[in-house]
């Protein structure tokens, strides 16, 4: 049972860790919705655009309004991208120590024991 | 070398003993033990500074999650790891499994037979654990070709583990007693493979669920609904809040075709079907493909809001306000600019009827400008009648044709809706009521289409459950509920019954005994399934004099073979003597009340008694051969009425004469038969086409004395009968019923007059006795051929 045990350990289950690096990853983009963001960063906040009149100052006001609507729309859009972002960071961060612990733990057994008694 | 399909010596069958030994509750513990250890650690460092114990409680606390993240992760799923049989079967199934113990297909059926998806087989197809124990085979052989059937069944279900389900399909699939014992049960030899492929959707639905539905930011490029929101339903959200229930239909002809439609830059499209094809599954199955993400690029995270014409009048009611309503709907879904609208029974948006909204103007000029993608489900009829009204507008559409699915796709989709009833009431709905709602919704409900008709059929017989089973009976009483037909009778007659049929009949009916066994003999090979069941179960065409007791068998089989005399529609033929009278034959019943398509639809478990048949005109008499052919006739409007679970049986005097003549001279009707229909045809009484497509020429032949008394007797039973409620009897001495024969017999007339004289004699004495007070209840009247008054 312990061999068993032992080779998941170093072998399937290490694997399984790094994989999730990635699952997780897509995962957070996905909910994020970072591509889409991203391919829509400057779009006008909810299609809310004015149509521009004929005369001059209906074309400039509708000018200011569709910048302001792609204005809202980008800074929301920043916004959440940014969180993504750190979520991704905060992610891969995890994951990374994940991969790297996870070969030490079996070894913090004898780790804490010793500890115990030297420190 | 070893011939065990299972290697037991496998890394991956140790590992399933491993689980079975750690299990949910030792994984509990693990955690549970792991915790403790940290938060007495935790508080032996920073309270008491005990270093060394708390160093030693947090090696524990390791010793104990590490085993349990080791369980968790691994051992209580363990993925297949491999090719081989022992590398793919479900841990259910490796940790029944010990080297100690047979391996057959009888063992591996007892280790799993309390597992959830065994349990599934048994109870759709209601088959006791006890039977399937006793009928499997201990052959050690047949459980590895059982295991690779199993195989491939977990392959064609796309999945690397062998479910248990699975490996109980391969053990019935290829075990012949199995397959008997489904036949016993009235069950098919491809339910196995039916419920194998059931419960493979229902464990994929679970495992293959998309998880990329758009994230956080997916609408906001969108514009904003909010009318669209308050009148319409979005049928995306819907979806996509209900998980995968449209999967199956994702991939489908028909949400492709839409797809393609679109992505050539279709603007309108009509999806044409029939009622109940599946018109409004399929939009919903497209709107489960955009927001899962997997429909073609252009139409991802599009969606779809389904309109209502009722709705849209009983908001706006003047003819301005709808238009200007539809015109801002429009607008809203056009600027939104991921919006399909979705028009259901489109027709109501087409006409000025009640609840109607005639939005043909308004709909031409969106579909010119592009303004916004259109879908309108309309029915064939529907199409046909926009094309003739507003041939402009039918042109500007471009037509997806849903067409009837195939039985195997229909039945799929009653099985997932029948999980889906299971689920929601609570219920079992097994494998035999699925078919028995395919079987009757076909021939009952000519309206709709599959595989709307059967799931109707199947929503509406949960009101019939019987201690929580939906059973083939249910069916049948909802079938009997909503069309107002006798179903439940469609198992007429039990085998015994049938075996000794020619006593039944004969019980009221006298002689006639060659006729009565042509007819039970037909009626049995009807029975055993040995005659074509696209046609009556039986038809006869019987000829003889009158009063020999045509009619009369006629009603002794509606009373043995259909449980009631009364299941009887009787027509006489001289009243179809007009070309005409066709369609007074045919009436769908909005005018001629009691047609014979309107009673058969009523009661299709019924003799049809077609009296003096060769009176009728040709037309009809072609109609008739259409009948027995096809066993069907269509209505004046298109509708099919089927005869299939009827007994035909025609009447006519036609050639009495000889048939009297010929037994006189002493010679028997199984001889002359033959020679007797050729007289007919070459007389032209009958055309060949038409006494060939009866199953059975009867010839009945005169009653003599004996057999008149016989008559005399049985109607006298009836007589008594009528008397019993007032506890009265009556008798008559064999002198008496020969003197009534005697003044009642007329060769030409056969039995006939006998109930007229038994009338005058017998009725009109003991009436008169009773009026006088002689005859008192509990009294018994005993009648000599004195006390008759003829």
């Amino acid at each position: 049972m312990f061999i068993s045990f032992v080779v998941w350990w170093y072998g399937r289950g290490w694997q399984q860790i790094m994989r999730s690096f990635s699952v997780r990853t897509k995962m957070v983009a996905g909910n994020f919705s970072m591509f889409q963001l991203l391919r829509t960063l400057f779009a006008p906040w909810k299609r809310i655009i004015t149509f521009p009149g004929r005369s001059l100052e209906d074309r400039l006001k509708a000018a200011a309004d569709n910048a302001f609507s792609r204005a809202v729309g980008f800074v929301v859009r920043l916004i959440v991208l940014i969180a993504g972002l750190i979520s991704l960071a905060l992610v891969a961060l995890f994951s990374l120590v994940e991969i790297i612990v996870w070969p030490l733990l079996p070894f913090a057994i004898p780790g804490f024991i010793i500890a115990g008694f030297v420190l | 070398m070893n011939n065990s399909p299972i290697d037991f010596s496998s890394s991956r069958y140790r590992s399933a003993r491993y689980s079975k030994l750690i299990g949910h509750s030792g994984f509990i513990g693990l955690v549970s033990l792991g915790t403790i250890c940290v938060i007495a650690a935790i508080a032996l460092i920073t309270l008491v500074h005990m270093k060394q114990i708390a160093g030693i409680l947090a090696a524990l606390a390791l010793i104990c999650y590490l085993p349990a993240i080791w369980w968790k992760q691994y051992l209580s799923v363990l993925p297949s790891t491999g090719a081989s049989l022992t590398e793919r079967l479900n841990i259910a199934l490796l940790t029944k499994l010990s080297p100690k113990m047979p391996l057959n297909p009888q063992s591996v059926w007892q280790a799993l037979k309390d597992h959830w998806q065994a349990i599934f087989f048994t109870n759709h197809l209601l088959l006791a654990d006890e039977l399937v124990t006793a009928s499997l085979s201990t052959d050690p052989s047949i459980l590895i070709e059982a295991l690779t059937l199993a195989s491939s069944l977990a392959e064609e279900h796309h999945t690397d583990t062998i479910e248990v389900g699975f490996v109980i399909a391969g053990l019935f699939m290829t075990d012949s007693n199995m397959q008997q014992l489904l036949a016993k049960q009235r069950g098919h030899a491809e339910d196995f493979k039916s419920i194998a492929d059931w419960l493979g959707r229902n464990l994929g639905e679970t495992t293959h669920m998309s998880t990329k539905t758009g994230g956080i930011g997916r609408d906001w490029a969108f514009g904003f609904t909010p009318l669209l929101d308050k009148l319409g339903r979005n049928v995306s959200l819907s979806v996509s809040g209900r998980g995968g229930t449209f999967t199956w239909l994702t991939k489908s002809q028909g949400v492709q075709a839409i797809e393609t439609a679109f992505a050539n830059h279709a603007t309108a499209i009509a999806l044409v079907g029939p009622t109940g094809v599946g018109k409004t599954s399929h939009i919903y199955a497209l709107a489960q493909a955009m927001i899962n993400g997997i429909s073609p690029p252009s139409l991802r995270y599009h969606q779809i809001i389904s309109l209502n014409a009722t709705d849209i009048t009983a908001v706006a009611s003047g003819r301005g306000q709808l238009e200007q309503l539809m015109i801002s709907l429009v607008n809203e879904a056009g600027r939104a600019g991921h919006i399909i609208l979705f028009l259901d029974n489109a027709q109501l948006f087409l006409t000025e009827d009640a609840g109607s909204v005639n939005a043909s103007q308004i709909l031409f000029s969106i579909i010119e400008a592009r303004a916004v993608p259109l879908i309108l489900a309309l029915t064939p009829q529907d199409f046909q009648n926009l094309k003739t009204t507003n041939a402009g507008l039918a042109g500007m559409l471009t037509p997806v044709m849903l067409a009837e699915m195939p039985e195997n796709d229909i039945m799929r989709i009653l099985e997932d809706n029948a999980s889906r009833l299971e689920y929601r009431f609570n219920v079992l709905i097994p494998y035999e009521a699925l078919r028995e709602a395919y079987r009757l919704s076909g021939r009952y409900n000519q309206d709709e289409a599959y595989p709307g008709r059967a799931i109707k059929l199947l929503e509406q017989a949960v009101n019939h459950a019987e201690q929580g089973i939906i059973s083939r009976l249910s069916v049948q009483h909802a079938v009997e509920q909503m069309y107002g037909v006798k179903a439940s009778v469609a198992a007429p007659v039990e085998v015994d019954e049938l075996l000794h049929l020619e006593d039944h009949i004969h019980e009221r009916m006298i002689n006639q005994s060659h006729a009565v066994s042509v007819v039970a003999n037909s009626l049995r090979r009807a029975r055993a399934g040995v005659t074509n069941p696209r046609r009556p179960i039986g038809s006869f065409l019987f000829l003889g004099p009158t009063g020999v007791g045509k009619t009369e068998l006629a009603k002794a089989i509606a009373a043995t073979y259909f449980r009631d005399e009364n299941n009887m529609i009787r027509l006489d033929m001289t009243e179809y003597q007009r070309p005409d009278d066709v369609q007074r034959l045919l009436d769908s019943g909005s005018g001629e009340h009691s047609s014979l398509l309107l009673k058969v639809r009523q009661q299709p478990f019924s003799v049809v008694l077609l009296d003096e048949v060769e009176k009728a005109h040709p037309d009809i008499l072609n109609l008739l051969l259409q009948m027995l052919d096809e066993g069907q006739l269509t209505d004046t409007t298109g509708r099919p009425a089927s005869f299939k679970d009827c007994v035909i049986i025609a009447t006519s005097n036609a050639g009495a004469e000889t048939i009297r003549d010929r037994i006189s001279q002493g010679q028997d009707l199984a001889d002359f038969a033959k020679a007797f229909s050729d007289e007919l045809i070459a007389s032209g009484q009958f055309k060949p086409e038409l006494i060939n497509r009866f199953d059975e020429l009867v010839l009945f032949r005169p009653l003599n004395p004996d057999e008149l008394a016989q008559v005399v007797s049985l109607m006298l039973k009836d007589v008594n009968r009528t008397l019993a409620q007032q506890n009265i009897s009556v008798e008559l001495t064999p002198e008496a019923i020969n003197k009534i024969v005697a003044a009642g017999n007329d060769p030409r007339l056969g039995a006939r007059p006998m109930r007229r004289m038994l009338q005058r004699t017998v009725e009109d004495t003991v009436a008169k006795l009773i009026l006088e007070g002689k005859v008192r209840p509990g009294d018994h009247v005993r009648l000599d051929e004195t006390s008759l008054q003829l």
